[in-house]
This record gives structure tokens, C-alpha cells and sequence, in this order.
């Protein structure tokens, strides 16, 4: 089909000519068609016999849409300048868009035009999900933003630093001069490893977390140890009674995107294992199906790894919960900061014998408690499901048996 | 390869002294060269090988063909849409026709100008723009260049159609030629319609003629369709602005036998102009002429019909082997200083 | 002394005199000097080369395009900017369009005086150099100084492509210099009118010396502004442009002109695109009101922006 006019996209077969296995001329009319400003021949390329038509009467076709064949002597094409392909392959077809052909350009454009069914006009931008304006402390300039990814720089890292702009904002002055009176003061370099929990770190904290924390009784939990052989470490226990918690109500541990929360596909719990000059946390799969002993010879072979730094990749990430033991540092109580893709991480402080109130005799118990903080992302939580969560986990304790 | 394509004969005269038989033979050969290479193009058009606008001469060829034929080497000439005989005759080659309308990179405009929009401003054969009497101060400037460059004897022509007398450059042109009395012949074909208007909606004095009275330069009415008047009357004109006496104006009247362009099936056209003689096929009156004076017979008129065919076959068929523009090879630079594309470092200037 | 508008008399007489292929062709440009006097006496010391043109833009335009193809080099004075529109199809359709087209430069020299001058009103005042430089195809000169107004008027008529040269009327008679220049920096090269730490201003035109004043103002105040004069606006020196905001992380451009698709527009989407991150605060542009040139002084006083308004709006993007 021709293109008979400048913004003529199409038109409609009103008459053959010819029949298939007609011969015909060149330059010959061989059907009409119709377009919005006329009526018109279509004429043959060549001198030939017509083999047939693939298009209809009536029906109406797009410019370049074939509808019809004429086959023709090798002599007759050559003398009519036929035997060359239609559009020639360009050169440097590379240095091209990938995919670019001009002719698809103006019929993808002229089918976008004629496709295009209107039924209303919905709005794509409701209100700005940012402010505009460029002032206040938050905002970071483009300047300041290429400055400081130059040198792996993050916000946390200028939070010392006054700034001299708009509504308080940090200027690029501001940080130039403060990074030339960095080089004035003794300086070290700091590992990868820093490096990266530095960055786990502040991802987290982009959060707002919040803990709460209550003394467990753990007498039950070291007489069942003592049965043991080998001996779980407590840090095993916690982590054990927190999947089995977690497996009765995951909602506990899941993330809010938007206005989503996302359940855990499974109970996998880490635990921290401190390495030099940073931590590790392994995880412990499906740890809600597994029991104590079992757990127990994995736990030990990913310790071991971990001591080692000889994890494989999949031992670490894709947990929903981590157990961190600070007891061991002697530390009684600390609020722990869970993995940024983490909801909650339970701590548990150095175990002390303490004295309890024991009503029926009306005197002090010797007991042994260790503190349990549980740290969580306060948009998913609040203190009462927080609480009721560490309750559950000190009852579990208490039972160690179902461990 | 572009000189197979002009009619291989001398020099063109001036018509100042019109020796027919041979000039109206040689004015005919090339009318038909045009009308024939044409056909062809409008056939290429329905046939799908052509983008963008066609625009025939048909029923045009006679004053066309005078006009070039008038001019000589040095002389300039500005013609418009329905020009191709007066182009041929100038000694445009068909190949810039064919390559132009085909799209190949090796035509005189490499694709970035299309169909009736092309020339060789060197050889004084100007590219149009669109816009309808645009082109005829262009002469005007050229002529005037002539003049400090003492280039003597010099005329230029531009073709216009009675639509474009309505426009402010045809005004300001031709006023312009008047005041500096350059040696321009304008020639208006009036077809009896611009693109679907008729002339009633386009000007309203009596006959285009008057407008010579206003504008301070002489002016000559011609029957469009007669190819011996259209030589004498043309002719006279070129010679009398060649020997000083100021801009020319030539109203030459006809009918338009083709469609505005070959998009166009012009439905719209009066048949009662059919039964005038200015609805009168300007070939078929040149070639019952001839007959009758016994310059060509039944036989000759074949012959060269056959000519112009093959002529024009070998030249369509050059054409579409010839590679069309590529993007990629293209130097997208619309500067002569190069120095000065945007990107390129500038470089210092001289001074004195 | 010698005035802007003797610079380019000047410039003139000199391509008269070193090229035979000049010639000026405008209205009363011959014998009466022209309306600004910018070709006084030229036609009597090169008699037959300044010629009176009649009242059409588009035919002296056309005409110097086809003198232009046979090789003279014609300057064409628009008695006003604004009536420079007449013509502007001849500009931009047949000028800016001819080398790309055919292969044959075509090297005419448009003169339009620009800008507005107290009284002046709508049809006396246009700046019209994004309307041009929106064509591809065209050169377009806005001299500032006495120097740049004789040194690029000069280049204009040397260059092979179509130049527009937009010369400023309220800068004719104000602006003085003690001499004519030896030498000057090439046609595309900014000018740093005014090394700066705090803040770049990019203009052109009698742009530059309101921010020149305003520069002034408040170095008062214990800034430094730094006034970049682009001389040429189409090829535009975006390299010198974002140098400067690259020293100094603040960009004002000001322009005369009226805002939409206005220099000031291109400056700013350049320096957006290639300088993002050299931006410390957002790039801010000063125009005339988006409304036609005022007649009455009072109205025209506010009309466009001025050391005043160019001062308030520095003081603003060098406090955000």
C-alpha cells in the first residue's frame, strides 16, 4: 500500500483490476483504493504475470501492508532497478539505538495515534511526595551529594557537622572546611569489615527501634544443660524458644513496606558470633521445626566457620530474627540494634543469682536471672506485643523439655 | 553519467530570433522528455516507491520549456513546482529529477531536501523553498551581485503560479526589482487554480496583467497552451529585460491537468474550462502544429516517445540502485564553520 | 572615546574598505546615516555600497541571500529588531537553511538593534536572539562592550555562515571606551567581565553591566560575584559557564529578554544536564515580565530586571 498523501496511514481496497494469473504491464493500475482525500490506482513495479492477492475488497490496510505479488522475468527487474532490497542495510548499524529502524519510527508512531482509545483522563501525580524546596537540615545538595559519594561518604557520617545554610542545611563550604581540618587529626584506617557494619548499622537505624526488657528466670534452662552432652549454649536456647515463638505468630517478625506487612516464609534465626573487629551472624533454618539437639550440631559447625571466617555464603542472610549473647562480655542489660532487614533482635545479659520474693514463705529465693532486651522496629511492633513476645519466650525457657 | 541524460545538442539559443522549425522541435522533445518522465514518477508514487509530495507539470510544459529555453549560461533561473521541462531545458540533468524524487544520498539535495525542492545554486539553477515567492528576491540579490561584480548581459527568471501573486514576497520582490530596475523576468502561469482555490477567491483586479501598471514594469499576456506563442512572447521578454528595459512581468494562462499533487484526484476542477482554449492540452496543440506544417510526422513523434521512455527507465533504474542517505554516516552539521558547532572548541580570529 | 554605536560604524567603514564583496543594505541606511546613524557618511566615502532598501524585510533579506550565493558578503540593517520578524522567513527558511541543504554557505550579516530604551515600547524594544538561535543554521552575536560591538562585527561579516547580530540600542550612546581593540577573543568564547567566589551571574547584552552594578552592591556586603558575558549566544560557551558554577556552586542567569524557551532557559537546562552535581543550591534565572515591553518609563523601570532586582535575587540564591 502506497502512502498517498502526507498523513494518509491508510486505505481501502474499492476494485481488483486483475485477476491472479493475469499477466500485466508495468506502470499499469492494477487495483483502486480509497483514502480520505481520494480515489486512486495502485500501479505494478513491473511487467509480469499477477500471482495473486493476499488482500480483500473492502477491507482496509496500512501504508507498507503487502497485498498483492507479481512475479517477474530476472531481465525485467534488472532493467527496472527492482533487483536491489528495499531499504539497503545501513552501515554502522551499531552506532545506532539498539533496535532503530526508521521506518518502524513512523508506523509505531502512526499506530500509537490510531491504537490510542481515550476513556478519561486519570491524574499521574497526586501532590509532590517531596517538598520542592530546596532548605532545611535534611537536604543535601547535588554538589554535596557527588562531594561526599566521591568519598563513600553517608549523612551519618557529617551529623557532627553545623551547618551555615538554610534553615540550619549543610552547604558545600561547610564541608570542605570541615574536611580540611580532618586531615589536621590523627587518623586510621578502618577494615571492611567496620566498614560494612558501619553500613548495616545505619541502614537499621533509619528505623525507629525501641526496646523493652525483663529479667527470665534461667535455673530450669541450666539444669536442663547440665543433662546435656554436649551443652548447648544458652545463646541456643534463646534462640530456640524465640523460632518456636516466632512459629506460633510470625506477623511478629515481619516487615512493613508501605502499608504491607511481609510475613516470614520461614523461621530462620541468626546469631551473633563476634569475629575481630566486627560480627558475624549465622543462621539457623527452619529453626522452629528443628529440635534442640539437632540445632545443636549445626549451631557448633557455624560457629566454628564463623570463628574461622570460613562461612558460605548462604549461612549468613535471610534471617527474621537475631539472638545476640552479651552475657559473656559481662554486660548485664544493652539495647542491641537488629540487621536492617531485620524486625526484632533478642539480647540476653550476663545470668546473676538475685534474690526473689517468694510469697508463700515470706522470704528471698536465691534465683538466677539473666536480663532478655528484645529491640524491634516500632513500626511493626508496640511494647505490649514486644512484651508478650519475651513473655512467651521466658515461659518456653521454663520448659525446656519441648525445646 | 549526468550528461547521457541532457539531450545531447549544442548550446541553447536565445529565442530572440526563434528558428522553427528546429527550436520548436527541440522545445517539443524536451516537453515530452518531461511529461513522460512524470508519468513515470506518478506511476512510481501509486507504486509505493515514493515518499513525500509529487507535484506534476502537466499542461504547464509549453510555458516552462519557453522560459528555459530563453536563458543561457549565466543567466539564473528560480523555478517552482511545475518546472520540469524549463529545468530540462536549462540543462538540469534527469538524473537530479530521479535521484531527488527517489531518495538516493547521491542527488543534488544527499536527502536533505526532497521531489521539486532541489537546484544547483552554482549553475544557477536555484532550490525553492516553500514558501510561494520567496525565491524571486533571491534572484533579485544575484542580479544585483552581478551588477557590482560587472557582470553584464546577465538575466534572471523566476516561475511563480497566480497563487503566489497573493503573497507579501511576491510583492515586495517584485517591487524590489522595479526600484533597482534589475533584469528579472517573472512568469506566471496562471492554471486557473491553487491547489483547490479559484481564482475568484484569490485576487480580484480583472486580469494579473494590471498588475504590471501598478508595479512600474511592462507587461505581457500569453496563451499558455500555444507553444509558438509561448516562445515568441517569452522569448521577447527575456530579450527585453537582456537589453535593460527593467523587470518583465508574463502572465501565461493555461489549466492545471493534473491534480495539485499526485495525493490530489482534483475533483474540484470546473469541466467548462475543458471547453475553453486555455483548457487545451499545450502537447497535443504543439504536436497538431507540427503536423501541419509538416515538421514531425505520426512516426517521429513515436520514436522520440520511445526515447524518452528508455532515457527515462535507464535514469529510474540508476536511481533505485543508488544507496539512500545513512543516519550514521550523516555530519548532521548545519554550519559552514565548523569552528563554530556547538562543542567544537572556537579558534581565534584574524585580525587585521 | 568612541561610542558602541561608533564601534560598529567603524567596523563597517573597515569592511567596506578591506573587502569589495560588502555591501550595506537597509532602510535610509544611504545618504541620511541610518536611523541610529550607525552608517553615517559610508555612503559618501563607498559610493554605490550602502544602499536604501525599500520597506521589506523579506526582499532585502532575499536579495542579500542570493548577492550572498554569488559571492558578495551584504550586511542587512533592520531598522529595528522588531521588524525583523518580516523577514523571518527568509531567516530561517532560506539562510539557516542553505549550506545543509546545498552545500553553499551563505554568508550575510543581519544587524539587529535590540533592547529597549525608556519610551521605546512594545515594537522598539524586542531581544529576539532565542528566536533565531531556536533555527539551526545561525550564528548569533550580542555584544556587550565597545570592543566585542567593533571586534565581533567584524568576525560577523568573515564568518561564511549567517550571523545575527543583535546590537543594543540603550548601549549606542551610554557605553564609551577609550579604544578601539587589537585583538579579541574568537566568536563562541565567553568573557569573564568579573572573577567571583560566591555566586556566578551568566548574561549577555546591557545585561552585564546591571550585573556588573549589582556585583558591586554587594560586594558591600562581603560577597563576590562572578559576571560570566557570553558575546555569543548561539554557539553557546557552555564550558566557560560551568567552570565558574563549578567554582562557585551558584548560578543566576539574567536576561533581558522574556523568560519562556529564552537564554536563560538554555543556560540553565545545560548547566542542569552537564553540572548537576556542581550545583549547591537550585540555578535560578531573572527575565523581563512575560508580558509585551511596556511604553510608559515607570512601567518599563520594572519591566526588566535591573542592578537592583539582579542584587535581590543574588541575595536570595546565596542564602537558600
Amino acid at each position: 500500500m502506497p502512502q498517498l498523501g502526507e498523513s494518509i496511514a491508510e486505505a481501502t481496497i474499492v476494485a481488483f483490476n486483475f485477476q491472479a494469473g493475469e499477466e500485466v504491464a508495468v506502470d499499469q493500475d492494477l487495483l483502486e483504493v480509497e483514502t480520505q482525500k481520494a480515489t486512486m490506482g495502485v500501479t505494478s513495479p513491473c511487467s509480469g504475470r499477477l500471482v495473486e492477492w493476499s488482500a480483500q475488497l473492502q477491507q482496509s490496510y496500512a501504508v507498507g501492508d503487502t497485498l498483492g505479488y507479481v512475479e517477474c522475468s530476472e531481465e525485467e527487474a534488472h532493467r527496472l532497478g527492482l533487483d536491489v532490497p528495499a531499504t539497503p542495510e545501513m552501515e554502522h548499524r551499531e552506532s545506532l539505538p539498539h533496535g532503530y529502524s526508521p521506518a518502524d519510527e513512523a508506523t509505531s508512531f502512526v499506530r500509537g495515534l490510531t491504537g490510542h482509545q481515550s476513556s478519561g483522563v486519570a491524574p499521574t501525580l497526586r501532590g509532590l511526595p517531596v517538598p520542592a524546596h530546596a532548605s532545611g537540615m535534611s537536604f543535601l545538595s547535588p554538589r554535596l551529594k557527588a562531594r561526599m559519594a566521591e568519598l563513600g561518604l553517608h549523612a551519618a557520617d557529617l551529623a557532627g557537622i553545623a551547618g551555615s545554610g538554610a534553615a540550619g542545611r549543610l552547604t558545600i563550604e561547610d564541608f570542605e572546611k570541615f574536611l580540611s581540618q580532618l586531615d589536621q587529626q590523627k587518623l586510621s584506617q578502618a577494615s571492611s569489615m567496620r566498614v560494612a557494619v558501619a553500613d548495616a548499622m545505619r541502614r537499621s537505624w533509619t528505623r525507629p527501634l525501641a526496646t523493652v526488657g525483663m529479667p527470665v528466670g534461667i535455673d530450669s534452662m541450666l539444669s536442663h544443660r547440665k543433662t546435656c552432652d554436649p551443652k548447648p549454649g544458652p545463646a541456643l536456647y534463646a534462640l530456640r524458644a524465640l523460632a518456636l515463638a516466632l512459629g506460633e505468630n510470625s506477623a511478629l517478625a515481619g516487615r512493613l513496606i508501605g502499608d504491607k506487612i511481609v510475613h516470614p516464609r520461614s523461621i530462620d534465626v541468626g546469631f551473633a558470633v563476634e569475629a575481630e573487629d566486627g560480627v558475624l551472624v549465622p543462621v539457623l533454618r527452619n529453626a522452629d521445626r528443628t529440635p534442640l539437639s539437632e540445632l545443636l550440631v549445626r549451631y557448633n559447625d557455624l560457629v566454628d566457620l564463623a570463628r574461622r571466617r570460613r562461612l558460605p555464603p548462604d549461612a549468613t542472610g535471610g534471617s527474621i530474627a537475631t539472638v545476640t549473647n552479651f552475657g559473656t562480655f559481662g554486660l548485664e542489660w544493652a539495647t542491641p540494634i537488629p540487621l536492617p532487614e531485620q524486625t526484632l533482635v533478642l539480647g540476653m545479659g550476663a545470668g546473676r543469682v538475685v534474690p526473689r520474693w517468694h510469697a508463700e514463705s515470706s522470704t528471698f529465693q536465691p534465683a538466677t536471672e539473666a536480663q532478655f532486651t528484645l529491640s524491634f522496629d516500632h513500626r511493626v511492633l508496640d511494647g505490649g506485643g514486644a512484651g508478650r513476645l519475651v513473655s512467651r519466650i521466658a515461659e518456653l525457657l521454663n520448659s525446656p523439655d519441648i525445646l | 553519467m549526468h550528461d547521457m541524460f541532457r539531450l545531447a545538442e549544442a548550446p541553447r539559443p536565445s529565442c530572440t530570433a526563434v528558428e522553427f522549425p528546429e527550436t520548436y522541435r527541440r522545445a517539443y522533445r524536451w516537453m515530452l522528455l518531461a511529461r513522460v518522465a512524470e508519468e513515470k514518477i506518478a506511476s512510481l508514487y501509486r507504486g509505493g516507491k515514493i515518499t513525500g509530495g509529487v507535484f506534476l507539470g502537466k499542461g504547464q510544459e509549453a510555458i516552462s520549456v519557453a522560459t528555459g529555453m530563453a536563458l543561457r549560461d549565466g543567466d539564473i533561473f528560480a523555478p517552482l513546482i511545475r518546472d520540469q521541462a524549463g529545468r530540462l531545458a536549462f540543462g538540469e540533468s534527469l538524473l537530479d529529477f530521479t535521484l531527488t524524487y527517489l531518495g538516493a544520498r547521491s542527488g543534488p539535495m544527499r536527502g536533505r531536501d526532497g521531489n521539486v525542492h532541489r537546484g544547483r545554486p552554482k549553475e544557477g539553477l536555484l532550490p525553492m523553498i516553500s514558501h510561494l515567492g520567496a525565491m524571486v528576491s533571491v534572484v533579485n540579490g544575484i542580479l544585483m551581485a552581478h551588477r557590482f561584480q560587472k557582470k553584464e548581459n546577465t538575466v534572471g527568471a523566476a516561475c511563480l503560479g497566480e497563487g503566489a501573486t497573493s503573497t507579501g514576497a511576491f510583492h515586495e520582490s517584485l517591487n524590489q526589482a522595479a526600484v533597482e530596475k534589475l533584469p528579472l523576468i517573472l512568469v506566471i502561469t496562471n492554471n486557473q487554480y491553487a491547489y483547490s482555490t479559484p481564482t475568484h477567491r484569490q485576487f480580484a483586479c480583472n486580469d494579473l496583467i494590471d498588475k504590471a501598471i501598478g508595479y512600474g514594469v511592462k507587461g505581457h499576456s500569453v496563451d499558455g497552451t500555444d507553444l509558438s506563442a509561448c516562445l515568441e512572447i517569452i522569448g521577447g521578454a527575456v530579450a527585453a529585460a537582456r537589453e535593460g528595459e527593467g523587470p518583465q512581468l508574463v502572465i501565461a494562462s493555461n489549466l492545471r491537468l493534473a491534480g495539485h499533487g499526485e495525493h490530489d484526484d482534483a475533483h474540484y476542477i470546473s469541466q467548462h474550462f475543458k471547453e475553453l482554449q486555455l483548457g487545451r492540452d499545450c502537447m497535443e496543440v504543439a504536436q497538431n502544429h507540427m503536423l501541419a506544417q509538416k515538421w514531425a510526422d505520426a512516426s517521429m513523434f513515436d520514436l522520440w516517445h520511445r526515447d524518452s521512455q528508455s532515457l527515462v527507465e535507464e535514469a529510474v533504474a540508476h536511481s533505485l540502485r543508488e544507496p539512500a542517505p545513512d543516519p550514521a554516516k550523516e555530519d548532521w552539521c548545519a554550519l559552514a564553520s565548523r569552528h563554530l558547532l556547538e562543542g567544537n572548541p572556537p579558534q581565534p580570529t584574524l585580525h587585521h | 572615546m568612541i561610542t558602541y554605536l561608533e564601534a560598529i560604524r567603524e567596523a563597517q567603514r573597515q569592511a567596506l574598505e578591506n573587502d569589495p564583496r560588502v555591501y550595506i543594505y537597509g532602510q535610509d541606511v544611504g545618504a541620511f546615516g541610518g536611523a541610529f546613524k550607525a552608517t553615517k557618511s559610508l555612503a559618501q566615502s563607498f559610493p554605490g555600497r550602502v544602499l536604501d532598501s525599500p520597506i521589506s524585510e523579506d526582499a532585502m533579506v532575499g536579495s542579500a541571500i542570493g548577492a550572498a550565493l554569488q559571492g558578495m558578503r551584504p550586511i542587512v540593517e533592520m531598522q529595528f529588531a522588531d521588524f525583523s520578524t518580516v523577514g523571518f522567513n527568509q531567516i530561517v527558511n532560506q539562510a539557516a537553511t542553505m549550506f545543509w541543504r546545498t552545500g553553499l554557505p551563505c554568508p550575510i550579516t543581519v544587524r539587529l538593534p535590540s533592547g529597549g530604551t525608556p519610551g521605546s515600547g512594545p515594537f522598539h524594544s524586542q531581544n529576539l536572539e532565542a528566536l533565531y538561535a531556536h533555527y539551526p543554521g545561525l550564528i548569533l552575536m550580542t555584544p556587550a562592550t565597545v570592543e566585542d560591538a567593533y571586534a565581533m562585527l567584524l568576525e560577523a561579516v568573515a564568518i561564511d555562515d549567517p550571523v545575527i547580530f543583535c546590537e543594543h540600542k540603550y548601549l549606542y550612546y551610554h557605553l564609551k571606551a577609550d579604544t578601539l581593540p587589537k585583538e579579541a577573543l574568537p566568536a563562541g568564547k565567553a568573557r569573564v567581565a568579573r572573577a567571583g567566589r560566591d555566586a556566578t551571574v551568566v548574561t549577555y547584552s546591557a545585561m552585564v553591566h546591571e550585573s556588573l552594578a549589582a556585583a558591586d552592591e554587594l560586594a558591600t556586603e562581603g560577597w563576590e560575584i562572578e559576571v560570566i558575558d557570553l558575546r555569543t549566544i548561539k554557539p553557546l560557551d557552555t564550558d566557560t559557564v560551568l567552570a565558574s558554577v563549578a567554582r562557585t556552586g551558584r548560578i543566576l542567569a539574567v536576561g533581558e529578554a522574556w523568560p519562556w524557551g529564552g537564554v536563560t532557559a538554555e543556560i540553565l537546562a545545560r548547566v542542569a544536564a552537564e553540572g548537576f552535581n556542581l550545583l549547591d543550591a537550585p540555578p535560578m534565572r531573572i527575565n523581563s515580565k512575560d508580558t509585551p515591553v511596556p511604553y510608559h518609563p515607570n512601567l518599563w523601570g520594572t519591566h526588566r530586571p535591573t542592578a537592583r532586582s539582579i542584587a535581590d535575587s543574588l541575595r536570595v540564591l546565596l542564602r537558600s
